[in-house]
């Protein structure tokens, strides 16, 4: 416990210092003007937003992407409440409650307690870090290949079975993710692999550029193809203020989603998506009057809010503790640490503690800063939200391809953002979800090496997965996996699981 | 997404009533179908690129050996995702629209295209210009002037507020 205090102590100074504190402020600002943008989520955001942290140090750059992906958050869940779009995929079911609230004069306390409710889960999400962050360090360094290589399947079958859509296709998507992170070099002979002698594509396949395309620019291709339709609330939002009656109502339903997105965020394949939908679902099921929900219930509000807030921060766990990276979002922070030369895993924690526990304890002072700069600038907001789309998009387009050419200064980078584009709105159509492709292009790399590595170290025998007296732990990953993959495709677990989504 | 969602459930609960009937149609339906049989294309093109490599060398894993694994398997499951689209009701294919993809596409190449030779105030007028023929509800001139001010945007925040080494001018215009 003392030790835990130290630590966030040894944080503190990190993150209050005034640069910091000054590069968490710009980060928050800028990702909640920019995740106010309808049709804008997380992603795009911090893959627009990368090239503005290359020049800083690594604690700054890193703390900063995490101002902007908590702002970029919560700017979607403003959009969601005032005009019914939602900004980002983590607030769909905002809209649900948020806008009927908005409608009935009350967008003021629905932004407030969805602030409150987020700054809530973010003071006990960045405890839970700062917890759990020593013990699962101690893990993952008895970790060898073969439980790196089992932990990264578990991780890939959980994006499988919390994506939405038939569990097959999930899985052809990580497949078809990893093969793409094998265009290029060979890790260990050098070798140039499906490269069609581009010398471009020796380098590998980017992630930002796929992730761009196919989360930026698909994005857009689809606002584009339905006629422009925004409900913005029309009256000032005044009184921001929830009353005590919305505070009593509304308290419990936070700790609740603080709890479920907490859990939630620290599985791999899950994040802030799925932790609001879950929480959401289970606010609407255990309330005494389930009708409320879709009338401006603002349970519905703060429980999902503050889920997707808990889950974005829980987030950093595995990334931070085992490098591995939980969900595309956390792939892109592995994109920013290795631009900055930090190779995330264990070893970040002890030989990196000012960027480690810095950047734990500016999780807090990001919610904070949300929570104070986001009331004030919600007009600021609201006139952001009247700028016509045939006027946003191209903004947003340039900013993207900008963004995408200064980080190797390659218009090549740019060209392949294009055709990912039209591959993502290709997958659109046809019910495909791009998600678990990024995880396993991001995590391809990593899988493949340490597959390798545990083949070779067991001389070629492909049981050391599942050998119980050497790799139980191992073992026990393939099992939980394997288990989930079951009872994912089980007829009745299915249709729950079909439920969850609908809602 | 919301809308997306209920439109899903509407195909899980009532396909039949939906669906026009599918007697002796093989294809029922055709967004699994022809998704899993480009996903299995995509396969054998990955099989046939990484043909060239050296497989496993003994108890070692060559540079052919993950791409080629990964690759069949991929073909395996596009393979059951197109089965799956001949045995289950599904949705009909969506339309593409043509324009937005065309000048959204178009304008993200014309940028590739043009940054290096021609410079960062020239390539993003350009591209926005191209980007904003992408509604049918796209006006000239309105356009050019919001073209114009993105432009001078972009020109003054990534070179000099954020410090991005970037060319501005093409050279032939370098003083």
């Amino acid at each position: 416990m003392t030790e835990l205090i130290a630590n966030l102590a040894h944080g503190f100074l990190v993150s209050f210092s005034s640069i910091n504190l000054l590069l968490c402020l710009v980060g928050a600002l800028v990702g909640t003007l920019i995740g106010v943008l309808p049709g804008i989520g997380p992603i795009a955001t911090i893959a627009m937003l990368l090239p503005i942290t290359f020049g800083l140090p690594p604690v700054g750059a890193l703390i900063m992407l995490a101002g902007i992906y908590y702002g970029a958050q919560y700017g979607g869940s403003t959009t969601a409440i005032l005009v019914n779009i939602p900004g980002e995929s983590s607030s769909v079911v905002t809209t649900l409650d948020g806008f009927q609230m908005a409608r009935q004069g009350r967008a003021g306390p629905a932004l407030a307690i969805a602030a409150i409710g987020s700054f809530f889960a973010g003071c006990v999400s960045t405890v839970l870090v700062a917890a759990l962050g020593v013990p699962l360090t101690a893990v993952a360094l008895k970790f060898g290949p073969a439980e790196y290589f089992s932990l990264m399947v578990l991780g890939l079958i959980f994006a499988v079975v919390l994506a939405k859509g038939s569990v097959p296709k999930a899985v052809t998507m990580v497949l078809l993710g990893l093969l793409l992170s094998m265009v290029g070099s060979d890790l260990e002979t050098g070798a140039a692999r499906m490269s069609f002698d581009v010398p471009e594509l020796t380098d590998g396949i980017g992630f930002v550029n796929v992730a761009m395309g196919v989360f930026g620019f698909a994005e857009i291709l689809r606002n584009l193809e339905s006629p422009e339709h925004r409900d913005i609330v029309q009256q000032k939002v005044t009184g921001l203020m929830p009353t005590r009656a919305d505070l009593i109502e509304a308290a419990p339903a936070i700790g609740r989603g603080t709890v479920l997105g907490s859990i939630l965020g620290i599985l791999p394949g899950g994040g802030a998506v799925i932790a609001s939908f879950a929480a959401y679902t289970f606010e609407k099921r255990i309330a005494k009057d389930p009708s409320r929900f879709g009338r401006g219930a603002i349970e519905g509000v703060a429980s999902p809010e503050s889920a997707n807030n808990a889950a974005a921060q829980t987030s950093f766990i595995p990334l931070l503790t085992l490098g591995i990276p939980p969900n595309a979002v956390m792939a892109l922070m592995v994109g920013a640490m290795t631009i900055h030369g930090i190779v995330p895993g264990p070893q970040v924690m002890t030989k990196q503690p000012d960027l480690f526990w810095g950047m734990v304890t500016s999780m807090w002072t990001g919610n904070l800063m949300l929570l104070i700069i986001n009331l004030p600038l919600v007009g600021v907001w609201v006139r952001l939200l009247r700028v016509p789309y045939r006027h946003l998009f191209p903004a947003i387009l340039i900013f993207c391809c900008i963004g995408v050419y200064s980080i190797n200064n390659a218009p090549f980078d740019v060209a392949v953002t294009g055709i990912f584009a039209l591959f993502g709105y290709w997958l659109v159509k046809h019910d495909f979800e791009p998600a678990p492709m990024l995880l396993g292009l991001i995590l391809g790399p990593m899988l493949e090496e340490n597959l390798r590595r545990a083949m070779l170290i067991a001389r070629g025998d492909p049981t050391v997965f599942i050998d119980y007296t050497n790799h139980k732990i191992s073992l026990g990953l393939l099992v939980v996996a394997a288990t989930l993959l079951v009872l994912a495709v089980l007829p009745t677990i299915r249709k729950r699981r079909e439920e969850v989504f609908i809602e | 997404m919301r809308q997306e969602g209920s439109k899903r459930m509407a195909d899980g609960v009532e396909p039949a009533v939906n669906a026009p009937p599918h007697g002796g149609r093989l294809i029922r339906n055709p967004r699994d179908f022809w998704g899993g049989v480009t996903l299995v294309a995509i396969a054998a093109v990955a099989l046939w690129a990484s043909s060239d490599l050296p497989g496993m060398r003994g108890i070692a894993f060559g540079p052919g050996t993950a791409p080629r694994l990964f690759a069949t398997v991929l073909a395996v499951l596009g393979g059951l995702v197109a089965v799956q689209g001949c045995l289950t009701n599904g949705p009909a294919l969506e339309r593409y629209a043509i324009r937005g993809p065309i000048f959204v596409v178009g304008s993200i190449f014309a940028f590739a295209a043009t940054i290096r030779p021609l410079g960062l105030v020239i390539s993003s007028f350009v591209t926005l210009m191209i980007a904003a023929a992408a509604t049918p509800d796209m006006r000239w001139r309105e356009s050019a002037v919001v073209c114009a001010a993105l432009t001078a945007f972009c020109a003054l925040l990534f070179p000099y507020v954020l410090n991005l080494p970037m060319q501005m001018w093409p050279n032939w215009l370098r003083f």
